[in-house]
């Protein structure tokens, strides 16, 4: 397969999961936000890094705050540190976890759709489907991103295939023209 | 199985893998389904943690009676969080107990596990307001406002598990075993007005509604250790079926785990095995490895296989998937994980042929992307001060970019 070819394929793949986004109604845990939920429901969306996360005990319940280094803002007004809290983390010898809650690593890089209620700290809306990590390719070092949400296989017994729905894999530049068109949209 | 190694210069994405693996061979033993693991704390004396670095499932003990589960009353009036068919006070609390119950029988009625409908002490109301909360008790709420709730959010399990024996949550009891779940509540979102939720009887006139029972069945999935599953037809799947629809079968008295996928049942034979089972003792086990070993991550150090790979198997006659798991780590005392490709897929039912499938992988995937069940398969000094270097591991990036072939196993 040539190059264009592989890359054609590529389109076709993600525009096929596009339209399993589409078809997917919702979740067990969660209701489907699509870019355009995201951007409108999200109090701030920015490029983050993450400098590091603390786990404790608050209103009898384990939360992990995890500070971020503010890279790029691309909604709402955001401090150069942010703070994000969400359920969940490990103190002591007790280990709290609430599955598509997102947990992140120093260092890495992600765009997150921020929400929070009024005076309460920063948490990531929709949890994996606000989450949207940064990868590198180091070979081309296009960066690329890839929603938390959209990452896991899925198998599906009546075609025996593996698919994927959601956003996977597009270019940061192309990931930020789409944002910037739902924000815009936010805004009409 | 043989996975052939290639470092595309673009990503790229290969065709499913099918191979002809017929077979069965009766290797019973710990293996990685979508369980949310737990890797003791060997700093701690071998008496409280088992010395082992290894990962353990998250499990309840499965005794007679030894799963208490309370639900609170209080429900949200605006809006109204479930719809029922019977509209008086006494009538709503009974349809929802109703279906509670039989949420519950769900679970209990694999055959094969320990699970048994005595497991679950019988349910327990309370009038408490904010009833679910890390204190030892298992609840369920509809009417509990959680901060942890965003936009987007149905309904959650917080679930807590204990890295060594002697600890506990609250009033709970300590723990008895590592890995054991001290505290697993269920918050369903009272807060949205788009949101509502309809008992199996009220569903049919609220096709508005998520169904009640589908999503309960899920949750309690999650308070006995599972993960999500990536298997469409599973109940463990993330994403529930349309408002107005369920999941699955209904229940019934003759098969009270009807809504439940193979996939489900395979996984809660290995998460409680019954040791007197003779039919359900068959496993599909393997390597997945590159070709070309170079292209296997240098680092971390020691990764021998290929690691994140979906693995599905088959019945051969029916085409049901029967079990899946996340393939690539194998684990021995007193660990760590060893990254090596293995895959292994437990307690499958023998007399039958299996195909396998393995997922292609494509591109970057960190491993906190594709499954919370391993993301927490390491600890290490970075981690966790002072933690002993011979039993330390980090998880490495998922494999990418490789195409597959097979040949045939054992």
């Amino acid at each position: 397969m040539s190059y264009a070819q592989r890359r054609r394929f590529l389109w076709i793949l993600f525009l096929g999961g596009l339209v399993l986004l589409a078809v997917a109604a919702s979740a067990t845990t969660m209701s489907r936000l699509k870019l355009n939920d995201l951007a409108q429901e999200s109090t701030a969306v920015a490029r983050l890094r993450c400098l590091g996360s603390t786990s404790l005990w608050e209103q009898g319940e384990i939360w992990t705050e995890t500070k971020f280094e503010v890279e790029q803002r691309e909604k709402g007004p955001l401090p150069e540190i942010v703070t994000v809290r969400l359920i969940g983390g490990s103190v002591g010898h007790l280990h709290s976890r609430v599955d598509e809650v997102p947990a992140f690593r120093t260092g890495e890089e992600v765009y997150l759709f921020l929400w929070a209620r009024n005076g309460e700290p920063y948490q990531v809306l929709g949890w994996s489907q606000g989450t949207f990590r940064i990868a590198r390719d180091p070979r081309s070092a296009l960066e690329v991103v890839t929603q938390d949400s959209a990452s896991a296989p899925i198998f599906d017994p009546q075609t025996r295939t593996f698919r994927r729905g959601g956003i996977r894999n597009l270019p940061v530049a192309i990931f930020r023209e789409r944002l910037h068109k739902a924000l815009r949209l936010q805004n009409q | 199985m043989r996975a052939r190694g290639k470092q595309p210069i673009i990503p790229r994405i290969s065709a499913a893998l099918f191979a002809g693996f017929y077979g069965v061979c009766g290797i019973p033993g710990a293996n990685g389904y979508a369980f949310n693991q737990i890797v003791p704390d060997v700093r701690q004396p071998a008496s409280v943690s088992g010395g082992s670095a290894c990962p353990v499932a998250a499990h309840e003990i499965a005794a007679p009676g030894a799963i208490a589960e309370q639900w609170s009353t209080v429900l949200g009036t605006n809006p109204v969080t479930i719809l029922t068919q019977n509209q008086t006070a006494t009538g709503r609390l009974n349809e929802i107990e109703q279906a509670i119950t039989q949420s519950m029988a769900v679970w209990t009625g694999v055959s094969g596990t320990t699970l048994v409908p005595g497991t679950f002490a019988p349910i327990a109301r309370t009038a408490t307001q904010n009833a679910c909360g890390a204190d030892g008790v298992n609840s369920i709420c509809f009417d509990q406002a959680d901060a942890a709730f965003t936009p987007g959010i149905l309904a959650f399990t917080r679930v807590i598990t204990a890295d060594i024996i002697g600890v506990q949550v609250g009033t709970g009891a300590p723990a008895t075993q590592v890995g054991q779940i001290l505290d697993a509540d269920i918050y369903f979102d009272p807060s949205s007005s788009t949101i509502t939720f309809a008992t199996p009887a009220a569903l049919a006139t609220a096709p508005t509604a998520y169904d009640f029972e589908s999503l309960l069945i899920h949750e309690l999935g999650h308070t006995l250790g599972f993960s999500h599953s990536a298997v469409l037809s599973a109940m463990m799947y993330p994403f529930a079926p349309a408002p107005g629809t369920f999941t699955g079968t209904r229940p019934t008295v003759q098969q009270p785990d009807a809504p439940l996928g193979n996939d489900d049942i395979a996984g809660l034979r290995v998460l409680y095995p019954n040791p007197s089972d003779t039919v359900n003792v068959g496993s599909l086990s393997g390597h997945i490895v590159p070709a070309n070993p170079l292209s296997l991550p240098a680092s971390p150090p020691g990764v021998t296989g290929i690691f994140g790979a979906h693995v599905v198997a088959l019945d051969a006659a029916s085409g049901a998937v029967i079990g899946a798991t996340l393939g690539g780590w194998s684990c021995s005392a007193p660990g760590p994980a060893q990254f090596d490709g293995t895959y292994l897929i437990n307690h499958l039912p023998v007399g039958h042929s299996y195909q396998i499938y393995a997922e292609p992988l494509d591109n970057t995937v960190y491993p906190s992307l594709v499954s919370p069940a391993i993301t927490s398969l390491c600890r290490n000094p970075t981690t966790d001060a002072g933690w002993p270097p011979l039993q330390a591991c980090v998880v490495p990036q998922v494999n990418t970019s490789f195409t597959t072939r097979t040949r045939p196993g054992t």
